[in-house]
């Protein structure tokens, strides 16, 4: 983030104009580039940040797939996947000279031949379209098949940037399977590129009030004081989606939810509340902090993981009004598939500031709603002054998706003669708040990353150490004997009964959402 | 509730108007919110300017959830008329379904009870929310220091001023009677925005830097009316590049000193089409050059040199409606410190 100032240093004309770092001219290499992830989001995200004029005009994108086709062919099947998911209407006007900065690549990931010819080519669009040598490589691929890739750009040198310019990886999830492959994989990936050329995105990080968090904590001088164990009772962190697997059932049954959701976004969200402040801005500085949280997760034993950690999976049931089938009559599912849908997990920060204040979390498929929410439980004010039946707590809500926004439950009294307290909710919402529609989490992404701001990306370590916590679970579960059972939830309920009753036997409830 | 409405709404006595503003509240239906970021006051002398006024806030208030205070005012007039209305813009918010409503509170002043504006400022503000003061005339002579205490940022376009460097005395005149510092908005300035970004953004690599050293001429085309634009635009660079005056402006030419003597020429030309139309920076290798698009609402910029092509590439224009412009003044926070150089570098020449 503090690129921004010295960039504007740089640049006497963008003092006052741009708070954030200025993108450089460079091309960008998607691997993968007929995938899904391409369509869906990259391309659209580029074409948004070209139209709201964010994009430098010299920027390139080459897409790196092994069907046959032609520039042109490939421009045309991007247009038509901007004009289905970009969040702005295609305009001619822009799509004329944002395609015109498209080309497409056809090799096979393991042909070095390929990754040659792509060198001559990026060297020819530096001099042709003033990219400067500057290369950002979107690994937009399965993880198996960034070995041959990384292997092949270190053989033909495009993992080194010439003198004055930059080359950068960005990588998607999963960073991994475990702590052992998550290692290897940064071994892989460390063989080519170094930690600073490496970007591992993780979308949540992009979202407007996932960067909110650090603001509401760090800007607002109320909420410093009472943030530690002292007066927070607990936390929830909550992400909930209706949606099932979605096709996508082949990578889900080597993943699950634990995988799949928790070990990134859910302790993302969990190091952004719990992190001390920085000492500054900087990328390093902020993940510092974030890593701190992660190391001081308690370890679980294995007993720890059967009575802290229920796993589920959704079975049979309905989403608004509509039959859903089980997870295991979806189709590429196993039918005997063990995999879990659902986790609901009570963690402890080992640290001073959060000593006793157990942390519930929960994520789940084929939930009644879609929402992604951390709540922050304050404890109870001494009620010896009103009717002790009518006692709740402060809740403080940081709402990630969708609704973006805060509120504070606070109490009140009733109108009338007698003392009757009700929860009342002041409310923020970003979409009432504030018109202007929040750029989407990618086009933030891939900016950053074109202005070398590391901050919205996971470091290593902090993928290693989520892992180390992780795989405790994974290992307990996967055991032959003893194996913590796996419940099953109807399709469009909160989850299974030993969800509610990992709170209720600490006397709380999940928050009702 | 009243439909979403462009009318002044319903007339109220000025006592009852907190009053009158709850049972508006009262009698909504279904799902609306009432949203307020800013106090957003509209100061206008000119005649049916509630009526209008009324139009441009409806539209504002989509992006920027506001109290609105739309001031009317006849000093001229001897008989003392006051009078209000309240009413309020609803539209759907982005997050779905629910209404998003903005108050507004409208005021007819004439006669010397002009005076009272600041007392019926102030009494209607929605409390702890900044206070952004639209002022669409001239600044009279004497203003009154009260109501500048009050003033967080104060919207005003010079390009309608009669005299730039008179106005702007008066500002700091009642900036000191106030003896606060007020963020100063120029919507001329925020007309500037989209041009001074692509422009800028051809010297985002440092590799661009050494054409600061070899700038030889600058041509920036307005349309009638925009000088002062252009003006401003010249003062932008001449301060970011600490260009010093050297010459005084004749028909359109003016000629600046770089920190090392060298020589710039400025050339301002009067052309038909939006406020401000080519720009054109030549430095002895390269041609930066920023042109409004065919569509009107896009800019097309390329550089151009023996070595180079020009590979013109899209960027989005700034819309010279009164509605954009406001909303996109609206975004931006913090004071103006690069408009308040940008003024000194050409003072001379406003």
């Amino acid at each position: 983030m503090n690129r921004a100032a010295e960039q504007t240093q740089t640049n006497p004309l963008r003092e006052g104009l741009s708070t954030r770092a200025v993108p450089q001219p460079c091309s960008v290499v998607i691997f993968g580039a007929t995938g899904d992830l391409t369509h869906r989001k990259l391309m659209p995200a580029l074409y948004n940040l070209a139209a709201d004029g964010e994009l430098p005009p010299a920027v390139t994108v080459i897409g790196f797939a092994r069907r046959p086709k032609s520039d042109d062919d490939f421009r045309k099947e991007m247009e038509e996947a901007v004009k289905k998911f970009s969040r702005q209407t295609v305009r001619d006007e822009i799509w004329k000279n944002f395609g015109q900065s498209i080309f497409y690549h056809q090799s096979d990931f393991s042909d070095e031949s390929g990754f040659k010819s792509l060198a001559e080519r990026l060297d020819k669009v530096d001099n042709e379209r003033g990219t400067r040598g500057n290369r950002l490589f979107y690994f937009a691929v399965a993880p198996e098949q960034f070995e041959p890739i990384l292997k092949h750009l270190k053989t033909v040198g495009l993992n080194k940037a010439r003198e004055g310019s930059w080359a950068r990886v960005i990588i998607e999830k999963p960073f991994g399977t475990d702590l052992a492959s998550a290692r290897e994989l940064n071994r892989v990936v460390s063989n080519s590129f170094s930690e600073d050329q490496t970007y591992r995105i993780d979308h949540f990080l992009g979202k407007e009030t996932a960067q909110n968090i650090l603001v509401l904590r760090f800007a607002n001088s109320i909420f410093a004081p009472l943030w530690n164990r002292r007066y927070i009772d607990h936390l929830q962190i909550t992400a909930a989606e209706t949606l099932g697997v979605e096709g996508r059932a082949g990578y889900y049954e080597t993943a699950g939810a634990l995988r799949d959701m928790v070990q990134n976004h859910l302790l993302q969200l969990l190091c952004l509340v719990a992190m001390e402040a920085p000492s500054d801005l900087s990328a390093d500085s902020i993940r510092d902090e974030k890593v701190k949280v992660v190391r001081c997760l308690r370890r679980m034993s294995a007993d720890g993981v059967s009575t802290d950690v229920v796993r589920a999976q959704y079975a049979e049931g309905a989403i608004n009004g509509k039959s859903v089938p089980a997870y295991r009559a979806e189709e590429k599912v196993y039918p005997k598939s063990m995999t879990d849908t659902f986790v609901a997990l009570k963690l402890n920060i080992d640290n001073w500031r959060f000593w006793n204040v157990p942390i519930y979390m929960r994520v789940g498929k084929r939930l009644p709603k879609s929402a992604t929410e951390i709540s922050v439980h304050f404890k109870k004010a001494p009620m010896v002054l009103f009717n002790k039946e009518t006692n709740e707590a402060n809740v403080l809500v940081i709402r990630i998706q969708p609704d973006e926004g805060i509120s504070l439950r606070i109490q009140a009294k009733m109108p009338g003669t007698s003392f009757r307290i009700e929860p009342v909710k002041m409310d923020f919402h970003y979409g009432t708040s504030f018109g202007k529609a929040s750029p989407e989490a990618y086009e933030r992404l891939l900016l950053d990353a074109m202005s070398g701001d590391a901050t919205l990306f996971a470091r290593r370590d902090e993928v290693e150490e989520a892992w180390a916590f992780i795989d405790i679970i994974e290992n307990a579960w996967s055991q032959k004997k003893n194996a913590p059972e796996l419940y099953f939830y109807p399709a469009g309920s909160w989850g299974p009964d030993a969800a509610d009753e990992l709170l209720a036997r600490d006397g709380r409830a999940w928050r009702r959402l | 509730m009243p439909a979403e409405t462009y009318s002044l709404g319903e007339s109220v006595e000025i006592s009852q108007i907190g009053k009158e503003l709850k049972k508006l509240w009262q009698g909504g239906e279904g799902a609306m919110t009432r949203a307020s970021l800013i106090n957003l006051a509209v100061y206008s002398e000119k005649q049916g300017s509630l009526e209008k006024n009324t139009q441009l806030i409806a539209r504002i208030t989509e992006n920027h959830a506001c109290r609105a205070l739309v001031i009317g005012a006849n000093r001229e007039s001897k008989e003392n008329r006051v009078e209000a209305w309240i009413n309020a813009h609803c539209h759907v918010g982005r997050a779905g379904s629910k209404q998003i409503c903005s108050e507004q509170i409208s005021f007819l002043l004439e006669g010397p009870c002009v005076k009272l504006l600041p007392s019926i400022v102030f009494s209607h503000l929605d409390s702890d929310l900044p206070l952004y003061l639209w002022w669409q005339d001239d600044f009279p002579e004497e203003m009154d220091p009260q109501l500048w205490t009050w003033v967080d940022r104060l919207i005003f376009d010079s390009q309608t001023w009669k005299s730039f460097n008179a106005q702007m005395r008066s500002i700091e005149t009642a900036e000191q009677e106030a003896k606060q510092r007020i963020v100063l908005c120029d919507l001329n300035w925020t007309r500037l925005d989209k041009v001074r970004y692509a422009i800028a953004q051809f010297f985002d690599h440092p590799a661009s830097h050494h054409h600061f050293s070899k700038m030889e001429n600058v041509t920036v085309d307005f349309s009638p009316g925009f000088k002062s634009t252009a003006i401003l635009l010249i003062g932008w660079l001449a301060a970011q590049l600490k260009w010093k005056t050297n010459q005084q402006e004749m028909n359109g030419s003016c000629r600046f000193l770089d920190a090392n003597g060298r020589k710039i020429d400025i050339e301002l030309r009067e052309q038909s089409g939006g406020p401000i139309g080519q720009v054109v920076l030549n430095s002895s290798e390269i041609r930066f050059c920023v042109t409004p698009a065919k569509c009107g609402d896009l800019l097309e910029v390329s550089r151009s040199g023996e070595t180079e092509t020009a590979q013109p590439q899209m960027m989005p224009a700034q819309s010279n409606d009164p509605v954009d412009l406001m909303t996109q003044e609206l975004l931006r926070g913090g004071p103006h410190r690069i408009y308040l150089r940008a003024v000194n570098g050409v003072h001379a020449l406003l």
